[in-house]
């Protein structure tokens, strides 16, 4: 092997750069214009800020329990006779002057919102067929004083 | 004494306690029919329940009657229906610093623990508004001394040995120990139990639960409207390779009621008002981790009302939750719905 093969090579006059007219205006390549990433992260916090306003604070005026209309014809919370299960309660915000519609449930937006099922059981009038006999049973205690 | 003849049949049976001759045990997830012995006591009925075969019942028999027993002697030392018991001589002491015992002590501090886990609502310190509640004393006074708004009592216990304790209380502070003192005998005798890995202790109607691995008891919560009727039947169920332990109470304004001056009363007093509570919830069934626990809670939750009364349940995470209010509703806690049976 040669040494000159270890030598620079000859630099084309094709890929030789041009004379720089002003050293300072080109000294480093030109960087990307930030402002319209800027304006996307911009309009990206908005819409996220948004969401979690919507999400998270809770409305300042009252809310109403509007009684349920669906129902589903069984569920194993009772044994006795059919249930009726009011499963999807629609709450309604009130805009101010609005009043609550007749048998709704007004509740104070500052109340804490339980989470429950609910099912209403007829009182049977009489013994129901049992599915079988289970000794134990949980029962108020004590018993009626005259 | 009661023995199992005397309870309601549970049914068709192979064999003395509801089990095959051979002994073997039922399949697991299977209903257990257990071996049954009660006794008056604490004005209702004490029951215990266990999973005994019949290779068994005599030794079955044997504890009960000991827990029976030793029920009989704590409830006589923690009853305010006698003048001789620890509780009736500490609220007839007239001294601000009282030394009592250890089993009264014990369940002191139960009641305070109570106190703290359902936000206020129970209060063992409130005999003098149950008693103008049931017609036995002057009207005002329990406004006065019940009602936590006009006035409030501090009351704390001084550690001492063995055990017991000195109670530091202003002497006309009296203490009604009630449903805390079934919850507390119930967990206390299930504990006498160890020796079977399933076994339930019934403090009239109060229940101390502990279910050995792939076994099921089954419990029926009381509709307070019809008797004999069940509101929900649940299953407790204890996963394979662990044991269970559960707390179920009731409690209501639907039985223990009368009539005061015209008016209707019931005997849950509400801390707040030093008055028996305003609620829609007729009764509450409550699922927890011991007796003592589910009564407290499920007293509060009756005390609270529906609402207010679910949410404190949500918030101390019981095991589930039956409440039936004065509109015919059933309601349940969410996670409940795994206990019910089919």
């Amino acid at each position: 092997m040669d040494d000159n093969d270890f030598r620079p090579a000859q630099r084309s006059p094709l890929i030789q750069r041009a004379p720089m007219a002003s050293p300072t205006a080109h000294a480093r390549p030109g960087k990307p214009d930030a402002r319209p990433m800027r304006l996307a992260i911009f309009a990206g916090g908005i819409a996220v800020s948004s969401a979690l306003a919507a999400a998270i604070i809770r409305p300042a005026r009252p809310a109403v329990v509007v009684p349920a209309v669906d129902t589903q014809p069984e569920t194993p919370v009772a044994t006795g006779t059919p249930i009726v299960v009011q499963q999807p309660i629609q709450y309604i915000q009130l805009l101010p002057g609005q009043t609550a519609p007749p048998g709704a449930t007004v509740i104070d937006p500052d109340a804490p919102k339980p989470t429950a099922i609910v099912a209403t059981v007829q009182a049977p009038a009489a013994r129901p067929p049992a599915r079988k006999p289970i000794i134990i049973r949980t029962t108020q205690s004590g018993k009626v004083i005259p | 004494m009661i023995t199992e003849r005397d309870l309601p049949s549970p049914g068709p049976r192979s064999g003395r306690f509801g089990r095959a001759t051979d002994g073997r045990s039922a399949a697991a997830g299977e209903p257990i029919v257990p071996f049954s012995s009660a006794a008056k006591s604490m004005g209702g009925q004490l029951t215990i329940h266990l999973d005994a075969d019949a290779a068994r019942s005599a030794e079955a028999s044997r504890s009960t009657a000991q827990v029976i027993e030793r029920v009989q002697r704590w409830a006589a030392r923690l009853t305010r229906h006698s003048e001789v018991s620890d509780l009736s001589i500490l609220n007839a002491d007239s001294r601000d610093e009282v030394p009592v015992r250890p089993t009264l002590a014990a369940l002191l501090r139960a009641g305070r623990t109570t106190t703290e886990s359902t936000e206020g609502l129970t209060d063992i310190t409130l005999l003098d508004a149950r008693l103008a509640a049931e017609g036995l004393a002057a009207e005002g006074s329990a406004g006065e001394i019940g009602g936590r708004g006009s006035r409030a009592y501090d009351w704390s216990l001084v550690p001492g040995r063995r055990g017991s304790a000195v109670v530091r209380r202003p002497p006309e502070l009296r203490f009604d120990l009630d449903g805390v003192g079934k919850g507390w005998i119930a967990d206390r005798a299930l504990r006498l139990l160890a020796d079977w890995p399933s076994a339930v202790v019934d403090a009239d109607g109060d229940l101390a639960i502990r279910c050995a691995p792939g076994k099921t008891w089954e419990v029926a919560v009381d509709d307070p409207r019809t008797p004999e009727a069940s509101l929900a039947v649940l299953r407790l169920t204890a996963p394979d390779g662990w044991p269970a332990r559960w707390g179920v109470a009731t409690s209501g304004v639907s039985i223990h009621r009368w009539i005061v001056d015209g008016r209707p009363r019931h005997h849950l007093i509400d801390p707040r008002t030093g008055r028996p509570a305003v609620t829609d919830v007729v009764q509450a069934t409550v699922i927890a981790g011991s007796a003592l626990r589910a009564e407290a809670l499920a007293k509060a939750a009756v005390i609270a009302g529906s609402f207010e009364g679910l949410a404190l349940l949500g918030r101390a995470r019981v095991k589930g939750a039956v409440l039936l209010t004065d509109r015919g509703e059933v309601m349940a806690l969410p996670q409940t719905l795994a206990l019910l049976g089919n």
